[in-house]
């Protein structure tokens, strides 16, 4: 994938380790005053460090794609592969980090874009980077394929995998008649000191859900009052909010806690690998994310960029990432049969929730501020 | 001894290249929180002041930070005394052993931690078991676990900053103590703590700072109990940058505040030794006493190295397979096997390793550049040096490096600015500058319990400055500056808090490597990461051990 000679560097590493570990702490130790070996013996190793780092950051003739993604190294690795071997020109180079960092990495680089591709992370996060006009107009052809509602109106980011958050439960303890079928089961008493759940502040599933909690009560009532009192209750019933989704996952399965709130592409990846994850799509609905891709301003490899989200928007494209790391395709014209048993089963079972999009867009920080302020810890003082 | 013109020339030039690196990006960071939009104001500085909850965090993290010193003292220094004073078996090896806390690795290391000591740990679940309890013992959570965490990786500043200046005391001052009749303790209170004074105000300095801007442990275990560095990015993530700004800044003052003190409690003077020999270590005769102290040393050693030994077994286990058991039912070398065949992931290790020898490198001449002209020259002068030196410690990794990507993402040679960011320069860079408050500080304590009048005798012997300061000082200050040096190669090895706003694709580093296999739930990779960053940490340490600790 990259040139040969970063293998051949980690191999000719090793020798020059070991005289500086034998000889050179033994000759500084004997040598007293004076003495010239050992400095000119850092010297070198150092030098030939410094030359081997140099050399590893070489090009090997081929375009350069940098993409900022948080969808993880399942997905990219299969992209990266499969459209390095359709353009041999390009040489795609993927940086994985959470939605929240690409933009803040974009919006700090936006002096020098060192970001061709933002592929990835609710359209939310997208909007604020074309707010902050960090993203150039780029309409891919199968954008006509997509619901108005998953594009930007100037074409600048176009929604591709629809990520719907759910209810997850350890099945080694929990049947799957017992598990919570709604939202509002979870502030069941059964669950009480159960419910684990994803620090909200730092994820943009949790803002989500979070999001169409709030929305949905300013849409009934006309004020967050109500939404603000039932996150309040489930404040009641958390045992903890864990700080990044490993761990979630980890005190899930350990279970230190048996009910939680995710999304569907991560919990099918925890259960292909043999976790005992259970899922089940909330009956009144399920603000389904709108994964989206954008092109970045000042991209310096443009052409590549817009090839590259040509292709990834593509039937072949999508129906390869369904079958391979469970992505449910944006586009409304690719025939259920095409896709894989888990999808057609998800689609079959998903309610998708109305939500008001542009009121948490715009809210949403303001709302999380409240919640962190006024609502956390809170319900489970005694 | 008179700094020459030229000696002054050096310190100014040694200053202005500290203040274009450390607090160049740090003022532009200011202008931002005090520009906004464009119109001057001291709004945000203002809603700061207004709310409670800001300042309750700005309370915790001093509490928090004071704690750590005194625990992290009362653990580090008794080990110096036992592992430098005394003779023992197993000493060479359990002495280097206990310096490891240091070595393991960000991210995992804490999660290690977690499957240790946390509610579903092996040891609650041992305690559990065995007192056949319905519950789990404890949870890990809140400032208990914190301290807890703070004092286990911070111990080791005062540890190895005392064993070097221990090693570094004068034998003849005690034997003269000894004979004008004072006993054991009137002589470690009158001599020897005295004599290890800067080195104890460096390590409660690096220790106060170190946990001022800790990051991961207050993150992962305290919850919704908000300390200064969990509430930066609690408003980052919130989308009040101005804000964020301002409480880095608060943040930063208040390490300056407990610079200046420091400062101020260890006078400008040197303590002076460095003529005769170190004390000979005291050797236990009795058998019965030399295996206690055995067996105490390794039961401390095996306490100390559980989270590594943890994590080496987490790297064994494959993925998902150990969940209610005590211990995990299936043990191969799958996670190693997924790493190894695949020589592209192998490269972050490559890159870890030359950013962090470059870094520690430029770090250690820095340090011991601006150390001597800050002692040489005293008075003001000594004090920015010495200031801007310790600056980059207390500031969080992460508001440093988006203060340095933001100075270095304009054109603007002429003001000091470069493109810099998204090149290979950057990251480097900044393990450099966070490198320097280790390095520098080493430097500092080592110099100030050296004899300025070595120097000036090999002065009037004819030595000119560069080879005087080769043959005497740089002989006599070894064991401080290779402390220095050892820690901050293992900071720049396995730093994340930086990597993570300013790393490209071709310098991506372990830590980043690791946080994406945990980011894909991949809990073995990542250990196998932290397992593999472990034995090059532990490597460049008993390298140092051997070589220090056999003297």
């Amino acid at each position: 994938m990259q040139c040969n000679r970063r293998q051949n560097a980690v191999r000719e590493l090793t020798p020059f380790q070991s005289p500086l570990s034998r000889e050179g702490v033994k000759g500084g130790r004997e040598r007293g005053l004076g003495g010239e070996g050992p400095a000119t013996r850092a010297a070198q190793l150092l030098t030939t460090i410094l030359v081997m780092g140099l050399l590893t950051g070489c090009g090997d003739g081929r375009t350069p794609l940098t993409i900022y993604s948080p969808h993880g190294r399942d997905l990219l690795q299969l992209v990266e592969e499969t459209f390095e071997a359709a353009n041999p020109t390009i040489d795609v180079r993927c940086l994985d980090m959470g939605s929240q960092e690409v933009y803040e990495r974009v919006r700090s680089e936006a002096a020098n874009p060192q970001c061709d591709v933002w592929f990835g992370g609710p359209a939310t996060i997208l909007g604020r980077g074309a707010r902050d006009g960090l993203l150039e107009a780029f309409r891919p052809s199968w954008a006509d394929a997509l619901p108005a509602a998953s594009q930007h109106p100037g074409n600048l980011y176009f929604g591709l995998y629809r990520t719907p958050p759910l209810l997850v439960y350890n099945e080694a303890v929990v049947s799957e008649e017992d598990a919570p079928r709604d939202w509002d089961d979870l502030l069941d008493e059964r669950w009480r000191d159960q419910v684990l759940i994803r620090d909200p502040v730092a994820s943009g599933t949790m803002r989500t859900i979070f999001g169409m909690v709030l929305a949905k009560s300013v849409a009934e009532t006309g004020s967050t009052d109500r939404g603000f009192e039932w996150l309040g209750r489930l404040d009641a019933q958390t045992k903890e909010y864990v700080h990044n989704p490993a761990l979630l996952h980890q005190k899930m399965v350990r279970q230190e806690g048996l009910v939680t709130m995710w999304e569907l592409t991560d919990i099918l990846f925890q259960r292909l690998r043999g976790a005992p994850l259970g899922y089940r799509f909330p009956a009144s609905g399920s603000p389904v994310i709108n994964d989206s891709i954008a092109l970045v301003k000042g991209s310096d490899q443009a052409d590549a960029a817009r090839a590259f989200i040509e292709w990834v928007g593509s039937r072949e494209a999508l129906l390869l990432a369904a079958e391979n790391a469970f992505r449910l395709p944006a586009r409304g014209d690719l025939p259920a049969e095409e896709l894989p048993e888990w999808a057609r089963q998800a689609l079959a079972e998903l309610v998708t929730a109305e939500v008001d999009w542009d009121l948490i867009e715009t809210e949403g920080a303001e709302w999380m501020n409240t919640w962190d302020r006024t609502v956390r810890g809170q319900g489970s003082k005694p | 001894m008179k700094p020459t013109l030229q000696s002054r020339r050096l310190a100014y030039g040694i200053a202005l290249g500290l203040v274009w690196l450390v607090t160049y990006p740090l003022l532009l960071t200011l202008l931002e929180a005090l520009g906004g939009a464009g119109a001057w104001t001291l709004e945000h500085f203002a809603e700061f002041a207004r709310r409670g909850d800001e300042w309750r965090a700005l309370w915790r993290s001093l509490w928090i930070s004071t704690a750590s010193v005194v625990l992290a003292g009362l653990v580090g220094v008794p080990l110096a005394f036992v592992f430098e004073r005394t003779e023992f078996p197993g000493r060479r090896v359990l002495g280097a052993l206990v310096a490891l806390p240091v070595a393991l690795p960000p991210l995992v290391g804490v999660i290690a931690f977690l499957f240790l000591y946390g509610e579903s740990g092996f040891v609650s679940r041992l305690v559990q078991t065995v007192l056949g309890l319905d519950q789990p013992p404890w949870r890990l959570h809140g400032p208990g676990a914190i301290l807890l965490v703070h004092t286990y990786s911070m111990y080791v500043y005062f540890y190895l900053f005392a064993r070097a200046a221990l090693a570094r005391l004068d034998g003849s001052m005690l034997e003269a103590a000894a004979v004008l009749g004072a006993g054991r303790w009137r002589t470690l209170w009158k001599v020897t703590l005295p004599q290890l004074r800067p080195a104890l105000l460096g390590a409660a300095l690096l220790t106060f700072m170190t946990s001022l801007g800790s990051f991961s442990a207050p993150y992962i275990f305290a919850g919704g109990y908000r300390v200064m560095t969990t509430q930066i990015v609690a408003s980052r993530v919130n989308g009040q940058y101005a804000l964020a700004q301002v409480e880095a800044i608060v943040l930063a003052l208040m390490a300056l505040g407990a610079l200046w003190m420091i400062r101020r409690m260890q006078s400008d003077e040197t303590v002076t030794s460095a003529h005769g020999v170190a004390p000979s270590r005291q050797r236990i005769v009795s058998p019965l006493a030399r295996w206690g102290f055995a067996v105490i040393g390794w039961s401390l050693a095996g306490f100390m190295l559980l989270p590594h030994a943890t994590l080496l077994l987490i790297s064994l286990v494959p993925h998902s397979t150990w969940t209610v058991e005590l211990w995990p039912p299936v043990l191969n070398f799958s996670n190693y096997h997924e790493l190894l065949s695949e020589p592209e992931r192998l490269r972050p290790m490559l890159n870890s390793l030359w950013m962090a020898v470059v870094a520690t490198g430029g770090a250690v001449v820095l340090g011991l550049l601006a150390a001597r002209q800050s002692l040489r020259h005293g008075g003001r002068m000594g004090a920015a040096l010495e200031g801007l030196v310790a600056l980059p410690w207390a500031i969080p990794g992460t508001v440093f490096a988006i203060a340095l990507g933001t100075a270095f993402s304009v054109h603007a040679p002429y003001i000091g600015r470069f493109v810099w960011i998204g090149t290979p320069i950057i990251l480097p860079l900044a393990y450099l500058v966070r490198c320097l408050p280790i390095t520098g500080r080493a430097a500092l304590a080592g110099l100030r319990q050296l004899d300025p009048a070595l120097e000036e005798a090999a002065h009037s012997l004819g030595a000119g400055p560069m080879r005087a300061f080769r043959r005497v000082t740089l002989p006599l200050v070894r064991p401080a500056v290779v402390a220095g040096l050892g820690l901050a190669f293992i900071t720049a090895l396995g730093d994340f808090v930086t990597s993570i706003v300013l790393y490209t694709y071709e310098t991506r580093p372990i830590s980043i490597e690791i946080q994406s296999a945990l980011r894909v739930q991949e809990f073995g990779v990542a250990a196998v990461y932290g397992v593999l960053l472990m034995i090059l940490s532990a490597a460049a340490f008993l390298v140092w051990g051997r070589g220090e600790a056999g003297r």
